[in-house]
């Protein structure tokens, strides 16, 4: 009896079946994946979820497709049944679609992290565990997740615009690819506003910068989608089509990459190094506009004379620009900085300006400008010896005025950010400069120098209507256009080229001294307590020494 | 082997805000277990200080170090080693105090059971598991005070940097502060804790640094700065304690016996008792009472107040504001 009421006080579990494990195994998977998804990601959706911005837009955007579609079908009218209406229809929708995501989630991503330095709630993340970049990536991943919601929102609209003829689905995914592109482009662009001040007075100006940016970028979206629309017909096939595709979306992936990295510096410490990884994007970029030339070069423009002139011309305003931005950096390198080094010969070599630093980043402008001239004239001198053996198709122009264009160009970018190193370093002796006032010094040298003579012509009788002169000689735009606007170096030309590179090598040796005096910063040790840490986490990750088992282990 | 290294450190730190020197050549360090109260009028420099030493500012010159580790140079290492409370609240619209708390335990890399454990931890001592589900800013002003201490705590840091933490609390809401404080530093973390209220700071502290215009003024335990203000007395450089005497009958005359005795001044006299200020150690007081005693004065009472934390604050500082 009593082992009867034993037996029945003791629960028996049942084993469980095959779906709840699978549940079970599902379970642990979304714990451990959530558990890796970026901090910020996960309070930004949970406030979304919550906060009336979202549910307004959210609202709106389904009335409004609701509404077009009622009106669209309306207006459509019996067409609908025989005609081919599609596109006129997902024009609609775009228009919906696009103002969300060109202008609410840019403006909300620019708003989210400006809201944050308001409210200084930035200061107690960034004291967390959270680095820039996961800061950033976090801000990033909550506009891709909105983007993604307004996306699915207006998805079944889409589907109808496709049974209803005249849009492909190729070319709506084609669309909606480059939009959330856009959207993701213009994103980074609000979070890198974001950064660039926490004064509020500045937040509001930029507020107004940007959202006036937004509309524009909101307005020229749907004139390239209308013009899409209209022309994309048949392209799909042609390879071509796929080839300026991918020079795009490299391209985009490169500028992507250059302000995800400068928002994260602008975020970072201040003893961080800030520079090191947009260098490595700046010639990245190098890299892939040299390659995407060089290829259009060969084999679809099959030597197009304009090609190199191209080439110089965006590398050159790619690295004056870039240039304008590294002169501003501090020239004072922190022990943190100094620890991370390069320390070999060919490290030293190679990679010392990729190191922070105006004189660092003066060298490495002046090296990327130099690079693309040397590979241009390579590359004329190699066709041209292919010419001698098979001169069917090729029409290269290695004469005239590429060369001398490459050369000035070079010289002028070489002299102007030198100059204006110069400027900032004096500056400097009395004051902070920091990157966006180096920039501005930059802009306006060059503008004197371009300003100056052009004062001089107008206020002059005798200059006034006149053609270029050597008095233009500091006007780098005006000189390289006559330079370029002939078959045949024009005389001015040849007292140009011996002038200009003359002025940028003094230019260059006077920065000689900065550049050699941040090039003897060297290595130094990690402080003792520093590596005694490391030591001892080393010795965490060292496996164990294997216990023998067995004579033979 | 025993760790001598302090917890926190300042090295000859200075930072200047154009010609405000917030923080003048200040040094001083703590050791681990230690509660070091800061104190200081308005302006002095407290909270720069305390920035420094959370990495949300640098240094103009100097170091300070946090486990030996350099603010400066290792913010990544120092910040999983400090807790740091501001004097603002920073709490997120739309998040409730345990999504709020959970925020920041995912930032500080805390995964899987870690994470909820130290969610549950800090809700539990601070005593908001009551109000998970509340949103952070329907707090009231003790709520949020103590959500702010348990972001602080999330990573269970060995050292707090607490910049007025019962600032506007109600005394309630205070003593509960002071005892979770108390509770913290008697299970091992180094605490540096600023706050007006200098009594509260006088029960909870080991050591206490007294600063103005940037500059420190004096530091060491709260005995040991009553006793430099006593010294100090004693050497005549002008701070006198406050005495005072009861006679049976003679009061008026014990005035005018004590105005002839140096190192006495503003005397009052009411009904049987005298007041004056003394400028003189213990021992001159003793000697006093025994002369008084010996003028057959019929002394029932001699009271020497002992200088409080707030006296003390007084006479090192002077009001200036930078």
């Amino acid at each position: 009896m009593s082992s009867e009421v034993e037996l029945s006080s003791i629960e028996v579990k049942a084993a469980p079946t095959a779906p709840a494990r699978w549940w079970a195994a599902v379970d642990r998977a979304m714990v451990w994946g959530g558990d890796r998804l970026n901090p910020i990601l996960v309070k930004e959706t949970r406030q979304a979820l919550k906060s009336r911005q979202f549910v307004i837009t959210f609202a709106l955007l389904l009335l409004c497709g609701w509404v077009w579609s009622i009106l669209g079908v309306a207006m459509i009218g019996p067409d609908i049944w025989y005609g081919a209406q599609g596109a006129d229809m997902f024009f609609g929708y775009y228009a919906i679609l696009a103002f969300p995501l060109t202008v609410i989630v840019p403006f909300g991503a620019f708003r989210s992290l400006a809201g944050e330095q308001e409210d200084r709630t930035y200061e107690l993340m960034s004291i967390t565990g959270l680095g820039p970049r996961q800061i950033i990536r976090g801000k990033l991943g909550s506009a891709v997740l909105q983007m993604l919601i307004y996306l699915s929102a207006i998805s079944p609209c889409l589907a109808f615009t496709y049974m209803l003829r005249g849009i492909d689905a190729p070319t709506i995914l084609f669309i909606l690819l480059y939009l959330s592109l856009g959207s993701l482009a213009l994103s980074v662009i609000g979070l890198l506003a974001g950064t660039l001040t926490s004064e509020k007075h500045w937040q509001v100006v930029l507020s107004v910068v940007l959202i006036a940016g937004l509309f524009y970028a909101f307005g020229m979206s749907f004139l390239l989608a209308g013009v899409t629309l209209a022309e994309l017909h048949g392209v799909f096939l042609q390879p071509e089509f796929w080839q300026a595709n991918a020079a795009f979306l490299t391209g985009y992936a490169g500028y992507f990459a250059l302000l995800f990295y400068a928002a994260a510096a602008q975020l970072s410490f201040t003893s961080d190094n800030r520079s090191t990884r947009l260098r490595i994007t700046m010639v990245v970029q190098h890299v892939l506009l040299t390659g995407w030339m060089a290829w259009l070069w060969i084999w679809p423009a099959q030597g197009e004379e304009e090609l190199p002139f191209v080439f110089l011309m965006f590398l050159g305003i790619h690295w004056w620009v870039m240039g304008a931005l590294m002169t501003g950096e501090s020239p004072e390198l922190s022990p943190r900085v100094k620890r991370q080094l390069p320390q070999s010969f060919l490290g030293r070599v190679f990679l010392t300006w990729l190191n922070p630093g105006p004189g660092t980043g003066y060298m490495l402008a002046v090296s990327g400008m130099l690079a693309g001239l040397v590979t241009v004239g390579m590359a004329l001198m190699l066709v041209k010896w292919i010419a001698l053996w098979s001169p069917q198709n090729w029409r290269f122009n290695t004469a005239g005025t590429t060369l001398p264009f490459g050369i000035l160009g070079f010289s002028y970018a070489t002299f102007y950010l030198g100059l204006g190193l110069l400027v900032i370093r004096l500056l400097r002796r009395f004051t902070h400069v920091g990157i966006l006032l180096a920039a501005l010094v930059q802009v306006l040298v060059l503008l004197l120098g371009c300003g100056v003579p052009m004062i001089i012509y107008m206020l002059s009788t005798y200059w006034y209507d006149a053609d270029y002169s050597l008095l233009q000689i500091t006007n780098p735009f005006w000189s390289l256009m006559h330079v370029v606007d002939r078959s045949a170096l024009p005389p001015e030309g040849y007292v140009l080229l011996a002038i200009v590179p003359l002025a940028a090598l003094l230019v260059f040796v006077l920065n000689l001294g900065g550049i050699v005096r941040e090039v003897r910063n060297v290595r130094i040790a990690k402080p003792r307590r520093v590596a005694e840490e490391d030591a001892e986490l080393a010795a965490v990750k060292v496996p164990p020494e294997p216990v023998k088992k067995s004579p033979w282990d | 082997m025993i760790d001598t290294r302090p917890m926190i450190e300042l090295r000859h730190l200075h930072r200047y805000f154009g010609n405000t020197r917030a923080v003048d050549d200040v040094s001083f360090a703590v050791h681990r277990g230690q509660v070091f109260g800061y104190i200081g009028p308005n302006g002095a420099g407290k909270t720069t200080s305390m920035r420094i030493l959370a990495s949300l500012d640098l240094p103009t010159a100097g170091d300070a170090t946090i486990d030996g580790f350099s603010v400066v140079n290792d913010p990544d290492r120092v910040r999983h080693r400090l807790g740091f409370m501001p004097d603002y609240y920073g709490t997120y619209s739309n998040v409730n105090v345990y999504e709020y708390l959970d925020f920041f335990a995912r930032a500080y890399q805390l995964r899987g059971s870690r994470r909820v454990d130290a969610v549950d931890r800090v809700m539990d001592f601070t005593g908001l598991d009551v109000l998970a589900d509340k949103p952070t800013d329907g707090l009231s002003k003790g709520m949020k005070q103590r959500l702010c201490l348990g972001r602080a705590l999330i990573h269970d840091p060995a050292v707090l940097v607490l910049d007025e933490p019962a600032a506007g609390l109600d005394p309630r809401a205070r003593i509960e502060v002071r005892q979770m404080i108390r509770s913290l530093a008697d299970n091992g973390k180094t605490i540096l804790i600023s706050s007006h209220i200098l009594t509260e700071l006088a029960e909870i502290c080991d050591v206490v640094g007294i600063i103005e215009r940037g500059k420190l003024l004096a530091m060491g335990s709260v005995e040991a700065i009553q006793q430099q203000a006593q010294e100090k007395a004693a050497s005549g450089a002008g701070i006198s304690n406050a005495v005072e005497v009861r006679v049976l009958g003679g009061a008026k005359a014990l005035g005018q016996w004590l105005a002839e005795q140096p190192e006495v001044s503003q005397l009052q006299v009411n009904g049987e008792a005298v007041r004056f200020l003394h400028a003189g150690n213990l021992e001159a007081e003793a000697d006093l009472l025994r002369a008084m005693i010996e003028a057959g004065f019929r002394v029932v009472a001699f009271g020497s107040k002992r200088q409080t934390l707030e006296d003390v604050f007084m006479q090192v500082t002077q009001g200036l504001v930078q």
